[in-house]
């Protein structure tokens, strides 16, 4: 079945076509929220709460826009308000400072990783300390922004469309991204 | 393009989001300035460590996610289009007022449609409907059509009208339809909905049929969860416990399976050991298998069969 057969399939309740469009995008979806969040946790609740709306939802999907854009808007709004609540707790940062010096909880997250990729061993620890500062000092906006196009490769027209906003909003985030980004690497780089 | 313009677009250019017209002329400017050559090296490589920096979700991860969503969607029904929706859905403009505004918006052009309507209509036209005694169809199909002479046509129309029908619940004639609707391949929803009313009534021979046929057959989850709701109470009857065995078997929702264990264990038998010894061999849900060691644990049985 291709997409919108799966979708349609999934609309009348055929909970088979419902999985698989899951794993259509799933994968996508949790790397989204992990990076946004920097949390397995809050990710795998954003990964929940997604499909749990998709799910409940489906039968008004009316095939307006992709399914991809649909389930992208409401993916980001998802972790747009958990990045807000964040920032009202003030946990904005996963980076702690401790006796030892600065420590990350993602480290745990990345272990698994860092030995696949060469690239990823040479950066120093200093410099993905300040990349995750400084990601950390984004507003959700930029952050979603910047995390959708250079991570998930999306084209800003398709980033607008999925936060609710013009291309041109989507570029002007980016390029705050960019800058702020710049600024605060510029050491390093 | 001086410097400073370049500068800044240096970002969109390495995202390849500059226009082509702004791409050419900002290839020509780093081509011949050192200073802007400089920068987008250092660009470069900035991306290069934001790179390094994305996390990756594990496998783990990803399998972990997957199986909690199967366990929660088990619990959760999908919702359906209303009629509202269904209507909305036949327009395909989309306004987009506030929300309170929808209703008398839509009620008012309703009205200006029935007015224009009534107004535009001949009347010639309206009195050859009366004529042909067509009374007030919901929905109807032309099945056959067929010339007669001089330029008159004779059709056959299928016809459905809808009746409202009330009553009770154990009413039989209610009932009926009840059933009828409970296997209806259309409508899950309308399945999902007969079945819970009905799942109120097992005492019923009929009934329990039924239940035992959505449990076995329904292709929604949702229906066969509701189904087996209703036959709880017969959890010790010979005939529900082999069909109960076949679902915990066969059927691939974990939900249902989960429901259709507790069912089982209720009443403990030789036959329901063999039964679960089987279910641990092939299951692969991880909550199931656990319900399944404490069911076969409490009835004193190894968990692997020899």
């Amino acid at each position: 079945m291709d997409e919108p057969e799966l979708i349609r399939a999934a609309q009348r309740g055929d909970q088979r076509a419902f999985e698989q469009l899951v794993r259509l995008y799933d994968q996508n979806v949790l790397r989204l929220a992990l990076n946004l969040l920097r949390s397995p946790e809050d990710a795998n609740d954003i990964y929940q709460e997604a499909f749990l709306r998709v799910y409940k939802n489906l039968h008004t999907f009316r095939f307006d826009c992709s399914f991809h854009t649909w389930l992208y808007r409401i993916v980001t709004n998802l972790c747009l308000d958990a990045l807000r609540k964040r920032r009202v707790r003030r946990e904005e940062n996963t980076v702690v400072e401790t006796s030892e010096g600065f420590l990350d909880r993602m480290d745990t997250v990345e272990e698994a990783r860092a030995h696949g990729d060469p690239q990823r061993q040479l950066l120093s620890r200093q410099l993905q300390v300040r990349i995750r500062q400084v990601l950390g000092e984004l507003t959700p906006r930029e952050r979603a922004v910047f995390e959708m196009r250079h991570y998930q490769g999306l084209r800003l027209r398709t980033i607008g469309d999925m936060l609710g906003t013009s291309e041109e909003a989507a570029k002007n985030c980016l390029f705050r991204a960019t800058q702020k980004m710049r600024a605060a690497l510029g050491d390093f780089v | 393009m001086k410097c400073e313009e370049v500068r800044t677009m240096l970002p969109l250019f390495l995202y390849g989001e500059l226009s082509f017209d702004d791409e050419e002329r900002l290839e020509v400017h780093v081509d011949e300035c050192a200073a802007c050559r400089d920068a987008l090296a250092r660009h470069k490589a900035m991306f290069t460590s934001l790179d390094a920096a994305e996390i990756l979700p594990t496998q783990d991860q990803l399998d972990d996610c997957r199986t909690e969503l199967r366990q929660r969607l088990a619990h959760v029904q999908p919702e359906h289009a209303s009629f509202w929706d269904k209507i909305r859905e036949g327009f395909s403009v989309h306004f987009h007022f506030a929300p309170g505004l929808m209703q008398p918006i839509g009620a008012v052009a309703m009205l200006v449609l029935g007015f224009v309507a009534a107004r535009m209509t001949p009347g010639s036209l309206l009195g050859s409907f009366h004529a042909a005694s067509v009374a007030e169809p919901v929905t109807s199909r032309v099945r056959y059509v067929e010339p007669v002479s001089q330029g008159r046509v004779q059709i056959v129309v299928d016809e459905t009208r809808q009746r409202v029908l009330s009553g009770s619940v154990d009413d039989q004639s209610i009932q009926r339809l009840l059933l009828t609707a409970a296997k209806d391949p259309s409508d899950a929803g309308l399945r999902v909905e007969s079945v819970d009313l009905l799942k109120n009534q097992p005492q019923s021979a009929e009934v329990r049929r039924a239940l035992l046929y959505a449990v076995q057959h329904d292709a929604n989850a949702g229906v066969r969860l509701k189904a087996l709701d209703g036959l709880k109470d017969f959890a010790d009857d010979p005939e529900t416990r082999q069909v109960l065995t076949q679902v915990l078997l066969k059927d691939n929702n974990p939900g249902v399976r989960t429901q259709v264990i507790d069912l089982l264990i209720q009443h403990h038998s030789n036959a329901m050991v063999s039964v679960l010894q089987e279910l641990m061999m092939k299951e692969d849900n991880d909550y199931i298998r656990m319900r399944c060691q404490k069911a076969l644990h409490e009835m004193n049985a190894s968990v692997e069969s020899y």
